[in-house]
């Protein structure tokens, strides 16, 4: 198509106002790379219809959208803001962490799974420039039944324990499993069908350090060392 | 939210975005998000694809703002743009009306002697240094049915109960002389 005066003139108004429409829009998009005045003649309706957009009256957007756009540009850095309520702590107490132990996902497949209608989680607590998981976690027979084996984890310095937590998705509270050993010991975890509940969708457990013998409140006090993921034994 | 905010403002704040600066772009997201919200559920006629097109615009803002110059119209003009745009896009790409929105056509084809309504036709009125006054009412009401709706041809052949030969036609000659017009 011939890229006379009048026809550009003609379709780069019907492009501003959105009537120019599918393949003859792109068309005309690869027009407005290949030439400058055809992208002044957009510009001139671009400025020009733009007055009669700003005639329409402002209306907030929610302040989910922001969020999002947050979100979408910095994923790492917006996730701690996008959760609210029962987050907050956690995120806090991430944040005071002085000796950064990061935490780094990790599956491990401890057993086969059994039959059953949810599927078994397993995970391990680990730690940077440690080669041996901190801990290991999976649920062993049934969900609820929860095994927890640690490998490299040392004492908690001071007069201090380490405990663990269920954080539940949303705004939830965590929820105190109980003080866990370091050593050989084996600990076995009966959950809750509530605990379970809350574990089965977040899949989320953290450990914080907190006074000897447990949280005093029975919400965490210290800070969080480490957060983990499970994953279904599949 | 109605923050009146001078296109000297803005245009400062958006080369602070272009330099990456994301306090100049949340201050830019609270002077110009519900102008451009406005405008994207004005013409989306739905929360859900408005909300989505002002993420979108500005993304594309945050990535672009660079690429404004004073050659493009005011930075406000400039952002509303782009919120069209977006919302143009995904009405297109979801075709919005030929879903969710047949039951509003009918409604507005059943009042087709007047399918723009009156604060449309009002608010474009006076814009344009009165320009729009020059043209015929059919030319008008289907220049401002698209600009504000969104409307494609065949939408407004629909809603204004014409063949769109003649849709066509009344944009076409409507756009001419509105330039014709501006340019004097």
């Amino acid at each position: 198509m011939k890229k006379t005066p009048e026809r550009v003139e003609r379709l780069a108004a019907e492009y501003v106002l959105g009537t120019l429409t599918g393949g003859a829009r792109r068309r005309f998009e690869r027009w407005m790379m290949e030439s400058w005045a055809i992208r002044q003649e957009v510009w001139f309706w671009e400025h020009k219809l733009g007055e009669l957009a700003a005639r329409v009256p402002p209306v907030a957007p929610p302040a989910s959208v922001w969020t999002r756009i947050e979100q979408r540009l910095w994923p790492e850095t917006s996730s701690a803001k996008a959760s609210t309520g029962g987050w907050n702590w956690l995120w806090a107490g991430w944040s005071l962490m002085a000796t950064a132990a990061v935490m780094v996902m990790a599956v491990l497949l401890m057993q086969q799974p059994e039959p059953s209608r949810q599927p078994l989680l397993s995970g391990a607590v680990v730690q940077k420039d440690i080669t041996d998981p901190l801990w290991l976690v999976a649920e062993s027979g049934e969900p609820g039944q929860l095994r927890l084996k640690p490998v490299a984890a040392t004492p908690a310095e001071g007069n201090q324990d380490y405990e663990l937590w269920v954080v539940p998705e949303g705004d939830g509270n965590p929820m105190s499993l109980g003080v866990i050993p370091v050593g050989k010991d084996m600990l076995q975890i009966r959950l809750s069908p509530e605990t379970r509940a809350a574990l089965s969708v977040s899949r989320t457990l953290a450990i914080s350090l907190e006074p000897k013998g447990g949280s005093p409140t029975g919400a965490p006090t210290g800070p969080i060392l480490h957060i983990t993921k499970l994953h279904p034994l599949e | 939210m109605a923050v009146e905010s001078g296109q000297e403002e803005l245009i400062t704040l958006l080369a602070g975005v272009a330099r990456h600066d994301r306090s100049a772009f949340k201050k830019l997201y609270e002077c110009m998000s519900g102008r451009m919200f406005g405008v994207c559920r004005k013409l989306a006629g739905q929360q859900e694809l408005a909300e989505e097109a002002l993420q979108d615009a500005f993304i594309r803002i945050w990535h672009h703002a660079g690429e404004y110059h004073s050659e493009r119209g005011s930075p406000l003009s400039w952002m509303l743009t782009i919120a069209r745009y977006r919302t143009l896009d995904l009405m297109r790409a979801r075709k919005v009306r030929q879903t969710a929105g047949d039951d509003m056509l009918e409604t507005i084809a059943d009042d087709s002697a007047n399918p723009l309504d009156e604060t449309l036709r009002a608010d474009g009125a006076s814009a344009l240094n009165g320009c729009l006054e020059e043209l015929s009412d059919s030319q008008r009401d289907s220049v401002l049915l698209s600009y504000y709706k969104g409307f494609t041809h065949e939408e407004l052949a629909t809603a204004m109960s014409t063949p769109i030969g003649t849709v066509k036609s009344w944009i076409r000659r409507g756009l001419l002389a509105l330039k014709r017009c501006l340019e004097r």
